[in-house]
């Protein structure tokens, strides 16, 4: 047991995050441009140190609460904060060589990513709306903020803007719904909610859930609230959309997960039918509009709205078992994003990034490996075994299943039949067309990135267990089997 | 000895490629193919102990602990019984000639170790399929196939009708897997299990339980029969989702021969076996497989009629022999489906070597038109063609004359009309499978020798080699492939019919597949003319096709000029790909066609002026057309979606 | 005596507005910051009014975590805003349209 003198320090992951990111903001602040990659380097440390806190701590202690509940240490919330660390430190180790590439020395980005990281830890282990909703702020900040990055960038800025407004409507919507959830249920916490929430649910609360689902759904880019994806993912840096794709993803859908699940268990008849509503459109918009694009990350965009729609049919199974296979989807998603994003970072050409998939025509035969490790990773984002992404898609579908949900399992099989050609389209460019010029020598970090992802995809078959059993334990914080 | 027969193929598809860097070619050739070679030694091995033996049940291996979520347990076992030793032995038996006949066939090209790894790969992909305990690692092994069968489809990815062809294979397969794996849902969905024994023993009280989805209910059972022969009808070619196979021949004729003769196309066939005691439940979905079975044999047979490429001729023979072997499976003779299935695997891969055999004599030349005269030339490869056709045309005791005239007694014997229009095609079929086959020995070893006539006049390029147009036998790597199933063709049927489908054939299956005494008893009770019946059109085919190209060698053109509708008709494979251009437009079927029709390369990347579906792009138009870049639309598309959840919350939601 | 309901009305109207300020709004992007402002507004107000109602406190609490957020959050997009003027030169929500499809 932690001392009780010091109850803190069981939120050290926390504090590290924090104190690391004023710390190097004052660093940087006194040490001007100088000081961008000791800043750089040592907020990668520090989300390191943090995940690996976490993990450690895994099993070691049970759920605990802090600031009368508002802050949960569940290994649900822990699973969650080590995939958002995750996400955050490798995006921002594939920044590096953009960043000196494109001549930005600034030492605010990777303390943007730290403050984002740190909203998104406080999202996944919040147990009140009030922490919901600061975390959540914490995190939309940072990221608004990082879209804009490449300021000088008109399409960055627009990207920045178009999130701003978009994210600030988003928030507002949530927040509307948190008041009407307070006001008629009458607490804010979690599990106080629960109890107002049994049996007959009033109109007022039932609006609350609509529109707080609503303002999650924003941040997990889930449609119909899925708007800004495309357009934000192209214009910002591609590094930060990297780090879009993957970290923010992670603590939105625990925060999603977790309010489903522990504020309103009482009510999920009703949020289970807006959850299957918003997966199959969801899926249905990332596979038909991936279809025409040209652009690597704008159809990542369609992608990774296509990917939270199955992802979703996990929650909409609303069992144990659903709730485990959106955590295991969500972390699978994560290694393919991560490892993409790092294949579309070795796009270089004569200097300059390049974005379209035409680019890719004839890839096998001037960098074999880069092609090889890309399409093991197309195959899995389409769902072809035994790669990673085929067990994501079966532990939602299974649990689909069980839970009675055949039309919707039909409809996602569907889907991810339609989502399967366009991935099939890049390796088919990729293997079988004429080849361009050879893309530059590219840097180390997105090379290992890539070589490592599609390692931990491509080799999932045969250890599941780890991840599987963890996704498990964390879902039975939530729910009871 | 179980996981060796599995693994040896996957040791062999990891080493092949670093030992061919390191030690050369030859040695990686010499080791994936004396890996296979011993694999297929200890298949038959198994396969007499199991099929043989006094072991009563299916002896099920643990290889791991897998997956884990919710009910659902599945571990990693290898499950062998006499229906999986059956296979193995035609996969590794198969595969291993394969593999010895590459090591001549593919002789000039640059990367063969890559090629040998493939192959090995393929194998041990096939190995799970037949080897799995239950619905999910079948389903594993299914997409392992194929994958693998990707690859090597478009091995010489150089050329471009050669990826087509590699896409459309897999994305019409894509079609029939999706099928699958939805009925792999509904059995879980059911049973609450995947495993084996746990479906059969629940298969029983399922019957007249129905399944509520999309606002019908269902028979339940039924559904998942025929959501499960989806998935065959992709992987065998069946009657619409035929359209891959044929133009999967652009691959090396060794892939064909070991892909689509001898183990993935009947990866379907195995399946609906496997699954026997499933859908012996569900009689309408028996029907449905015959029915399809049937139409399939006689479909593939007129096309095959008047067909020019050599591997395409045998591609629709194929595809025609799978429909025969779903008929068997269809009216209830499951063990006389898989006995077609082990004869074919032999004169079928026996038929795809020899015409590599001709096709590496003729230098890569495939069309039949320009060969003739070539008995004198390669006189052992003739010999091997023509005992691969007598085996193949039901010729007096060879291996097909066994097991294709059981499913023409089976077919008639059967119950409903099904069962009589599966007898009605397949007798037809089978006079036609004569013709065509013949027609292919005819064209190909008699009469003159066409390459050397007016057409070798003008082919200048290779004017200064002229000698290397001369037809040469192949090595001896290629020739004792040739053979070895030559052995099997004749007497695979003689030796193996007691035990496969005579009465009392439950001693050998024990109860790997659904009992099938009924339809065995009842084939034995058939008139006698319905068994000389396959003989007689045999024969006639012969006669038929003696007259026409070898009697009269001018009258077969004369024929088509007299009848060109039908001729064109045929000619164009019953303008399936034109048909499917043309009928599914349609929005409702628009998914349908993007699949069937997709594949070959123009919609992979055709969203342009050229691209074939029009349908796609205007819903993928349409998506993108909500995109418009303004916020307030995004904003305003916010709005309507929360207003959507709320509208549904007052009028159905809150109760 | 003003009841509950009429507050949740008043919150209700404000929410309205800054959502069709938002939407139907074509020119500045500053309309658009105001917007979201009243949007926040509406749910402080909703807030306060349940609090004060339930005799519970933590609403209140809410709102000024709410209004504390809010001036960073405009801080924020007014930040970004200038930065997007220096490069393009405008402020139209029309403009705002380099990305598409």
């Amino acid at each position: 047991m932690m001392p009780t003198f010091f109850p803190l320090a069981s939120l050290a992951p926390e504090l590290l995050i924090a104190l690391a990111a004023l710390g190097l903001l004052l660093l940087g602040a006194w040490r001007g441009e100088r000081a961008a990659w000791i800043v750089a380097e040592a907020a990668i440390a520090a989300l390191g140190i943090a995940a690996v806190m976490l993990v450690m701590r895994k099993g070691g202690v049970g759920a605990r609460t802090f600031f009368h509940g508002a802050f949960v240490d569940d290994a649900f919330a822990r699973f969650m904060q080590a995939l958002s660390l995750v996400g955050g430190a490798v995006s921002l180790l594939l920044s590096f060589d953009w960043m000196r590439r494109r001549g930005i020395g600034a030492f605010e980005y990777p303390v943007l990513v730290l403050l984002a990281t740190l909203g998104m830890m406080v999202l996944a282990a919040a147990g009140d709306l009030i922490a919901l909703y600061v975390g959540l702020e914490l995190m939309s900040l940072a990221l608004y903020v990082a879209a804009a990055f490449d300021r000088d960038d008109g399409r960055a800025t627009e990207a920045g803007l178009k999130y701003f407004m978009l994210g600030a409507l988003s928030s507002g919507m949530l927040l509307y719904g948190a008041s009407l959830i307070y006001g008629f249920a009458g607490s804010t916490a979690f599990d106080d909610i629960a109890r107002a929430a049994q049996g007959h649910v009033s109109l007022g609360l039932a609006f609350g859930v609509a529109f707080l689902l609503a303002g999650l759904a924003f941040k997990i880019s889930a449609a119909p609230f899925h708007m800004w994806t495309p357009d934000v993912y192209e214009g910002a840096p591609t590094p930060v959309t990297a780090f879009f794709a993957s970290a923010p993803k992670m603590a939105a859908m625990a925060a999603l997960v977790r309010v489903t699940t522990t504020a309103f268990p009482g009510a999920a008849a009703d949020w289970r039918q807006i959850v299957v509503f918003v997966s199959i459109l969801s899926m249905a918009i990332g596979g038909f509009g991936a279809l025409g694009q040209r652009n690597f990350k704008r159809l990542m965009a369609y992608s990774s709205i296509g990917h939270m729609g199955f992802a979703l049919v996990g929650l909409a199974a609303g069992s144990q078992a659903g709730v485990q296979g959106v955590l295991v989807y969500m972390a699978i998603y994560l290694a393919m994003t991560l490892g993409t994003f790092a294949a579309i970072l070795l796009m270089r050409r004569g200097g300059a990034y390049v974005e379209s998939i035409d680019d890719l025509a004839g890839l096998s035969k001037t960098d074999p490996a880069t092609a090889t490790f890309l399409t093991l990773l197309m195959f899995s984002l389409a769902g072809v075994p035994p790669l990673a992404g085929f067990f994501a898609k079966y532990y939602v579908f299974t649990a689909a299943i069980q839970a009675g949900l055949f039309s919707l399992a039909t409809v996602g099989v569907l889907l991810s039949v339609v989502s399967a050609v366009y991935y099939l389209r890049i390796v088919k460019l990729m293997w079988f067309d004429e080849p361009k010029a050879a893309f530059d020598a590219g840097a180390r970090a997105p090379r290992w990135t890539l070589a490592l992802a599609t390692a931990v995809v491509g080799l999932f078959f045969l250890l599941p267990a780890p991840l599987v059993d963890a996704a498990l334990a964390a879902a039975r914080a939530l729910l009871p089997a | 000895m179980y996981q060796a027969i599995v693994f040896l193929p996957l040791l062999g598809a990891l080493l092949g490629e670093p030992v061919g860097l390191r030690a050369g070619a030859r040695a990686a050739e010499i080791l994936t193919t004396g890996l296979l070679l011993l694999c297929a030694a200890l298949s038959w091995a198994a396969f007499f102990q199991v099929g043989y033996g006094a072991q009563a049940h299916a002896l099920v291996v643990p290889v791991a602990q897998w997956l884990k979520v919710g009910d659902l347990d599945v571990s990693w076992a290898l499950r062998i019984d006499a229906l999986t030793a059956t296979m193995l032995v035609v996969v590794t038996s198969v595969s291993g000639l394969v593999h010895l006949y590459s090591i001549g066939y593919m002789a000039e090209d640059p990367s063969r170790p890559r090629f040998f790894s493939y192959l090995s790969l393929f194998t041990f992909a096939m190995l799970m399929l037949v080897t799995a305990d239950n619905l999910v690692q079948m389903f594993f092994g299914w997409e392992g196939v194929g994958l693998a069968s990707y690859l090597l489809i478009g091995f010489w990815y150089e050329k471009p009708s050669a990826n087509a062809a590699a896409i459309k294979a897999f994305v019409v397969n894509r079609v029939g897997d999706f099928g699958f794996a939805l009925g792999i849902f509904l059995v879980f969905a059911l049973t609450k299990s995947v495993s084996f024994d746990a479906i059969f023993a629940a298969a029983p009280g399922l019957a007249g339980k129905s399944v509520h989805a999309f606002g019908m209910d269902v028979d339940a059972l039924t559904l998942a029969c025929l959501l499960l022969f989806m998935g065959a009808m992709g992987k065998s070619a069946q009657f619409l989702l035929h359209t891959w196979l044929p133009d999967a021949m652009e691959g090396p004729t060794p892939v064909s021969a070991l892909i689509h003769a001898a183990t993935m196309v009947t990866a379907g066939v195995f399946m609906v076996a496997r699954l026997s005691p499933l859908f012996a439940h569900a009689p309408a979905a028996l029907g449905f497989v015959t029915a399809v079975g049937a139409t399939t044999a006689l479909f593939a047979a007129t096309v095959g009629l008047v067909q020019n490429d050599i591997k395409r001729v045998i591609a629709y023979s194929t595809c025609s022999q799978l429909g025969y072997m779903f008929v068997a499976l269809g009216v209830g003779a499951y063990g006389v489906g898989i006995f077609h299935l082990f004869t074919h695997a032999f004169f079928k891969a026996l038929l795809f070597l020899g015409a590599g055999s001709v096709i590496h004599a003729m230098h890569h030349e495939q069309d039949m038109r320009n060969m003739g005269g070539l008995r004198t030339k390669i006189p052992l490869t003739f010999w091997a063609m023509t005992v691969g056709t007598l085996a193949l045309t039901g010729f007096p005791f060879t291996a097909g004359y066994y097991s294709k005239d059981a499913i023409i007694e089976a077919a008639y014997a059967g119950q409903g009309w099904t069962a009589t229009y599966g007898f009605l095609c397949t007798v037809v079929a089978a006079g036609l499978t004569s013709f065509y086959s013949w027609r292919l020995v005819f064209m190909t070893f008699f009469g003159e020798p066409r390459a050397f006539g007016a057409h070798a006049h003008d082919d200048h390029a290779h004017g200064d080699d002229a000698h290397a147009h001369e037809p040469h036998e192949s090595p001896a790597t290629m020739l004792v492939p040739l053979a070895l199933l030559s052995l099997g063709a004749l007497a695979a049927g003689f030796a193996f019919h007691g035990a496969f489908v005579a009465p009392g054939a439950e001693a050998f299956w024990k109860g790997s597949i659904a009992d099938m005494s009924g339809a065995v008893d009842a084939m034995e009770k058939v008139p006698g003319f319905v068994s000389l019946l396959p003989t007689l059109m045999m024969v006639g085919g012969f006669l038929v096709a003696y007259a026409m190209y070898v009697m009269r060698p001018g009258s077969a053109d004369a024929l088509a000029k007299a009848m060109p509708l039908a001729y064109r008709f045929l000619l164009n494979k019953w303008y399936f790909d034109e048909l499917y251009d043309f009928l599914f437009v349609r929005p409702a079927f628009w998914l349908g066609r993007l699949f069937w029709k997709g594949g070959d390369g123009r919609i992979i990347d055709g969203f342009g002026p050229d691209g074939v579906s029009s349908e796609v792009l205007a819903v993928s138009g349409r998506v993108v057309r909500l995109q418009s870049g303004y916020v307030y639309h995004y904003a305003f598309a916010m709005m309507l979606g929360i207003a959507a959840i709320i509208t549904w919350y007052l009028f159905m939601g809150v109760r | 005596m003003v009841g509950l309901g009429q507050y949740l009305v008043v919150g209700a109207i404000l929410f309205t507005l800054g959502v069709a300020g938002i939407v139907l709004n074509r020119k500045n992007v500053i309309v658009i910051l105001m917007s979201v402002e009243l949007i926040l507004l509406a749910v402080n107000v909703n807030l306060v009014a349940f609090s004060t109602f339930s005799g519970d406190l933590t609403g209140q609490v809410f709102a000024l975590f709410v209004l504390t957020v809010a001036a960073a959050e405009a801080a924020i997009g007014l930040a970004i805003l200038v930065t997007h003027f220096r490069v393009k030169g405008s402020i139209e929500v029309e403009d705002l349209n380099a990305m598409k499809g």
